[in-house]
């Protein structure tokens, strides 16, 4: 039962499951309502979400923030890998915090501070979850750029989406050559065991020898496409920023959406004042 | 071929370098955010990060343009490709990396030269890992309200971080960034730069020592990350700000509503009767 447990996690988390949940994730849902808002309205409105509820001690506000969050990053239909992470990346934040304070003597006082403490961060993360993940990469690449951000960040976003996948796929052919040709330590005894692990892990640390060299190649490819292009000029030219950023068009829809998230904000204000 | 094999590099080949370190690392940075930490009582093992490919990068090639796709890398690969961005507060981790690297690299002069190679890393690492520490203690003491009075929190932060700090040197430091580090570079050195059009990093051809002028750089960069860590978390300002709106509170809210309210009204009407032309 327990190894049969463990193979199914183990499958679950192979290289190719993880590649599908990158794609997935980047060009999977264009289809939902985040994904077709304008990228300039979602990052302003990211930018609300992401900074006020640092500021704000109140709890009502804090909560009515995370249920909208929440509802956004349904309406999102963001991948299940990145909520986990999500979920571990909290729990590691503040659930660890927590344990060792208690550790130290700490007693029911020390819950408030921290619970306010995970309401800020899971909101904060969330909210990013809805734009960076439900957003198509090069749609976030134009908002980011629209708002004067530098040419080689959003260069680089879209580039690594695209790149992703195939350096992967080779990390994985390297890693599966070296297997093939090795010899791996016995591992039934726990001193075998840990011998295998450490031989895993020398293995990864070799395979990025002959990936740095195959990247190089590729990256001096790229580049040289790139300069054909006329990218290092391009990318100061304003006539070609304006070309690139015609496309993007503020709807009726980007408008209801802010408006919506403001009642959502202001109802929660009031709710606040009352309680 | 040595009209090619240039001295100095050039713009798209500092630009190759960065595309190079940003992909690398990045691919890493996503594994390390997936790999599970595993915990030994309250020893906490965990592949803290790859940084010997951005170490690596940096000793052979332009430090500066590995340091700033190192940390261009980690932000784009594993915070926003996974939806961990963490807003103003990543500022701190890019500065952080990039210092780092980017001390690493100026450090080595001749890449041939194993034992400065070896000090490099560990130094680079431990430079980065320190930053860190300092900027996650201050973080914790500045976002919890009455740090002082919540029993046992100060202790436990201090003890966590410190912890965790000699924990990442001694574990992660050695283990991935020296190591591996003293075993990529003789092994690329004159493979992989002639991959990029260039030769060789020589005594002659790398960048002067490290300066008091560009170490001060890096002291000024230093403040800016805690600075701006510490605006992502604190805001004393506007916590007054937000307390002094609130007192008329009901009002405002009141106001905000109808505001709202009126301006989805009057978007809706103006949608519909978009849709009729």
């Amino acid at each position: 039962m327990m190894q049969k447990l463990s193979e199914n996690i183990l499958d679950k988390f192979s290289m190719d499951f993880l590649r599908s949940q990158v794609l997935k994730n980047a060009y999977g849902n264009n289809d939902t309502v985040i994904a077709a808002r304008d990228p300039r309205v979602l990052l302003a409105w990211y930018l609300f979400f992401g900074l006020v509820p640092w500021f704000v001690q109140d709890m009502t506000f804090l909560l009515g923030c995370f249920v909208l969050v929440m509802i956004t990053t349904l309406l999102a239909r963001v991948a299940g890998l990145v909520l986990l992470l999500f979920g571990v990346g909290v729990f590691s934040q503040t659930g660890y915090l927590l344990l060792v304070t208690w550790l130290f003597g700490g007693d029911a006082s020390a819950i408030m501070p921290l619970l306010i403490l995970t309401l800020k961060v899971a909101t904060i993360s969330l909210a990013s979850v809805t734009v960076f993940s439900g957003l198509d990469p090069d749609r976030l690449a134009n908002g980011l750029m629209w708002y004067g951000c530098p040419e080689r960040l959003s260069f680089s976003i879209s580039y690594a989406y695209r790149i992703l996948p195939m350096l992967m796929e080779e990390f994985q052919n390297v890693l599966l050559s070296y297997r093939l040709r090795g010899n791996p330590p016995a591992h039934d005894t726990f001193a075998g065991k840990v011998r295998y692990l450490a031989y895993q892990v020398k293995i990864i640390m070799y395979a990025f020898y002959p990936l740095m060299l195959n990247t190089a190649k590729r990256s001096r490819t790229t580049v040289e496409a790139l300069e054909i292009r006329g990218y290092r000029y391009a990318a100061t030219n304003k006539e070609v920023r304006r070309i690139k950023l015609a496309g993007l068009r503020l709807t009726w829809d980007d408008g209801i959406f802010a408006a919506l998230s403001l009642l959502w904000v202001a109802a929660t204000l009031l709710l606040g004042t009352l309680v | 071929m040595n009209q090619t094999q240039n001295k100095t590099m050039n713009q798209s080949q500092k630009l190759m370098v960065f595309v190079l370190t940003m992909s690398l690392y990045g691919l890493a940075t996503l594994f390390t955010e997936l790999i599970p930490k595993f915990q030994v009582g309250i020893v906490e093992f965990s592949v803290e990060y790859f940084l010997f490919i951005p170490l690596v990068l940096a000793m052979l090639f332009d430090p500066l343009s590995a340091a700033l796709g190192a940390a261009t890398g980690e932000l784009v690969f594993s915070e926003i490709m996974l939806g961990q961005f963490g807003g103003l507060g990543e500022a701190e981790k890019f500065i952080t990396v990039t210092l780092g690297v980017y001390l690493a690299g100026r450090l080595v002069r001749d890449p041939r030269n194993t034992r400065m190679v070896g000090i490099a890393a560990i130094l680079g690492t431990g430079a980065q890992l320190l930053m860190g520490t300092i900027v996650d203690i201050c973080k914790v003491q500045f976002a919890v309200e009455d740090f002082e009075a919540v029993a046992g929190l100060p202790e436990s932060v201090f003890a966590t971080e410190g912890f965790a700090f000699l924990n990442d040197l001694l574990f992660s430091g050695i283990l991935f960034c020296l190591l591996p580090t003293l075993y990529l570079v003789p092994k690329l050195y004159g493979k992989i730069e002639p991959l990029l059009g260039m030769s060789p990093r020589t005594p002659e051809t790398a960048a002067p020592a490290l300066s008091a002028k560009t170490l001060a750089g890096c002291a000024v960069a230093f403040v800016c990350a805690v600075a701006a860590e510490l605006l992502a978390t604190s805001g004393l300002e506007l916590i007054d700000w937000e307390a002094s709106w609130a007192e008329s509170g009901t009002a405002v809210a009141v106001g905000m509503i109808a505001a709202a309210v009126l301006a989805l009204a009057v978007l809706m009407v103006m949608k519909k009767k978009a849709e009729a032309k």
